[in-house]
């Protein structure tokens, strides 16, 4: 029996030496999507172009222009004159913000109790870099204010701690956004490349016709099953070894928990999404219907990992639905492990629930697959 | 080139493509889920995150404090604990994704107005409900704390308008509120219609796993004729989805819309010509449907998620990326789509983005002509 899955293994090896693309892809795709996800999420927004509107021209509102230059996050595009240039320049989308100083601000800014007043234009359109501009002036107009503030109280600046609490960020103390998004990155392109791999096992036998030859051969329909998953799960877990270490060594996001059990999961987790593309793949009649099937149902799984969007901010039902989605429970597992360090004592409840899906899973599609295939 | 030739091919295309109806479903349909599951995403508010509270004071300032922290939806009291291993186990456990520790003299030190006496700590593994705890931490402890301090001063005697600092109006354009959802959902309409061009690659790519290229390139049909016939088929089946897939962003989504419908489609058939000759050079280049699949996310779809400006805005990009950005047809097609939407702008802004991408659909196609003689010539 043995030997019989062996050599069919062997065919399936023999198959990606043809066509070396899809295994390339499995294997380097997934560092290449980590690649850009962690260095897109890792660049702070600079050098927004930004235009400044200046009715008061005065020292202090020269000093306002300096400082939201050295907030690093904006460059001046334009000192304008009026609203117009601002207006076309944000329809054609050219600039993400503009800031207006009325023409009383630093008659205001010197009284004594009247208040100063500056206004930021957004463009709506392009809400991201729109967002960062309204934090990066939000911030400024916190400390003017808080130098009014003191001024004005009489207040020694010194002493005067504001209204600044301690934070701490636990598990992420930079709160760096490759700690968050690498792992779960990780994870999912884990659940994509296995699952589409596994799709393509049987659709693509079916559509070239050589799935009877594989039928009529002496081989029983679980090791046929069994021929065809030792590939995928050579090269699924490969996969992961390497985007973990690239997770790891290039992005330097720390391995808190333990390793072998990590490695131990991720192979658990595996069989879970190898089951699942299975029954895909035998339900396909064609490449391409699986690798449709593949992108609405991973997409699906993507919506409930919790990645995208908390899940305790979706609704209760979706709540509900997340609970049986083994991608959830299994970002859950890599995040604890990877970053909090956490062990079996508190993993059980994540760990029980794949575990439990996971045997349905599994059971479902082979009976399934076998009934298919006989 | 001829257009009955031209026609036939794309009758055959089409018929192929009826024959499996499951097939045409999931290919009208994978744009629409991608977009609902996406949209979804970015359109969740996030609320409802779970916090604990330890209060070392107990006192009716902190208290008052606790309850305001919690009022209203965004935070919610998941416990209030007693000893600071709690904290501990609860955050490590991911029951709360924030907590709050109130410092033994709070109350004391609020009336000192010296310091903030209290820490927050977040859970850094979930920026996205971290960050937002504590931007809400941090505005409910100022008015909190500007409240305090203008009892404080009438206490004292002086006016406790001399605490209003400074006032910043803010102003958006387009898109009131600022909600990301506005501008990222027309942007993933760029990335969604995309996903035909992924079925193009396929089925050329199916024409040589089989053999049945050999049989065409035998018939009197000219490659430009043959790679616009099979790219006409699945323009009709992407334009079934401009309808679609704008209906589902106005109506599920309530996005606005204050552009030209007509020229929205006109401009989505041009884009779709552009996409769908990226994926016919990649059909033309490969042998097989897996690598074909391969090639097309590396090349179409995951450049489509991070370089197009959807969720990274195109002038944080290096010089190099943002070069690769002006090559890609959803980096035009995204600007285009933002625009018609939000500010409604007509050809006379979006007429650079136009010609942008016909002069891509039409120089991909040449492309794809070229080298497909080469490999089979």
């Amino acid at each position: 029996m043995f030997r019989r899955i062996w050599a069919l293994a062997v065919k399936e090896f023999y198959h990606l030496r043809y066509d070396w693309w899809m295994p390339a892809f499995m294997l380097f795709g997934g560092a290449l999507e980590l690649i850009l996800v962690g260095w897109a999420t890792s660049r702070p927004m600079t050098n927004l172009p930004l235009m400044v509107l200046d009715e008061d021209q005065s020292p202090a509102s020269r000093q306002v222009i300096t400082s939201l230059e050295n907030t690093g996050t904006f460059t001046l595009e334009a000192l304008v004159f009026d609203e117009t240039p601002i207006r076309e320049a944000m329809v054609q989308g050219s600039i993400y913000a503009a800031v207006i100083i009325p023409p009383d601000f630093s008659e205001k800014m010197a009284s004594a109790n009247q208040v100063p007043i500056l206004a930021v234009l957004l463009n709506g359109a392009e809400s991201t870099p729109a967002t960062a501009a309204l934090r990066a002036v939000e911030g400024l107009a916190r400390e003017m204010g808080q130098e009014i503030a003191v001024k004005r109280l009489g207040i020694d600046a010194d002493e005067f701690a504001g209204f600044d609490f301690s934070v701490r960020t636990w598990y992420n103390e930079s709160f760096s956004e490759a700690y968050y998004t690498t792992p779960a990155e990780l994870a999912l392109m884990l659940e994509f490349t296995v699952l589409l791999f596994a799709a393509l096992a049987f659709s693509r036998e079916r559509e070239l016709g050589t799935l009877e030859q594989l039928l009529v051969m002496p081989l029983t329909s679980f090791e046929i099953i069994i021929g065809k998953s030792i590939p995928v799960v050579l090269v699924g877990f490969f996969d992961f070894s390497l985007m973990l270490s690239m997770v790891h060594f290039v992005f330097k996001v720390p391995i808190r928990g333990s390793l072998p059990l990590l490695l131990l999961l991720a192979l658990g987790y595996l069989f879970v999404e190898l089951a699942k593309g299975m029954a895909i793949s035998v339900f396909s009649r064609s490449q391409h219907q699986a690798f449709l099937l593949v992108m609405i149902l991973g997409f699906v799984d993507f919506m409930f990992t919790g990645y995208a969007a908390p899940v305790e901010s979706m609704p209760k039902f979706l709540q509900g639905v997340a609970q049986f989605i083994p991608a959830q429970h299994w970002l859950a597992i890599l995040r604890g492990i990877m970053l909090k360090g956490a062990n079996l004592q508190v993993l059980w409840p994540n760990l029980l629930a794949l575990l439990i899906l996971g045997l349905v899973i599994g059971a479902v599609s082979l009976r399934y697959v076998r009934r298919a295939l006989s | 080139m001829s257009l009955r030739r031209l026609w036939a091919v794309a009758v055959k295309e089409y018929n192929h493509i009826m024959r499996d109806p499951i097939t045409l479903g999931l290919v009208i349909l994978a744009p629409t889920v991608l977009l609902i599951v996406m949209a979804f995403a970015v359109t969740v508010n996030i609320q409802h995150v779970p916090i604990a509270v330890l209060d070392y004071d107990r006192s009716p300032t902190s208290r008052a404090f606790i309850q305001r922290m919690t009022a209203g939806d965004d935070l919610d009291l998941y416990a209030q604990v007693d000893e600071f291993e709690e904290v501990d186990s609860m955050l490590l456990r991911g029951k709360i994704k924030a907590a709050i520790v109130i410092n033994p003299r709070f109350a004391e030190e609020l009336l000192a107005m010296r310091s903030m006496p209290l820490l927050v700590i977040i859970d850094g593994t979930e920026p996205q409900s971290g960050a937002l705890a504590l931007d809400h931490i941090a505005s409910r402890t100022e008015e909190f704390l500007s409240q305090k301090l203008a009892q404080n001063l009438e206490a004292l005697g002086a006016p406790s308008d001399s605490l209003q600092m400074l006032d910043l109006r803010v102003r958006t354009w387009f898109n009131p509120g600022l909600k990301s959802k506005n501008d990222v959902v027309p942007g993933l309409i760029s990335l969604v219609l995309g996903l035909p061009a992924m079925s193009v690659a396929l089925t050329l790519a199916r024409e040589r796993e089989h053999g049945t290229l050999e049989q065409l390139i035998a018939t009197p049909v000219g490659r430009s004729e043959l790679i616009l016939g099979k790219m006409l088929p699945y323009i009709l089946v992407g334009l079934v989805n401009v309808v679609l897939i704008p209906t589902v962003a106005i109506l599920v989504f309530r996005i606005p819309f204050h552009g030209n419908y007509l020229l929205f489609f006109l401009l989505s058939a041009i884009f779709l010509f552009a996409i769908l000759g990226m994926g016919t050079i990649i059909g033309v280049f490969i042998r097989t449907q897996a690598a074909a699949l391969a090639l097309s996310f590396l090349v179409i779809f995951f450049p489509a998620f991070f370089l197009t400006g959807i969720f990274f805005p195109i002038a944080a990009l290096p010089e190099v990326m943002r070069m690769e950005s002006l090559v890609l047809p959803g980096t035009h097609f995204a600007i285009i789509t933002r625009g018609i939407f939000l500010p409604g702008v007509g050809l006379d802004v979006l007429w650079p983005y136009a010609i942008m991408l016909f002069g891509l659909g039409v120089a991909f196609s040449a492309i794809a002509a070229l080298f497909f003689r080469k490999k089979l010539g």
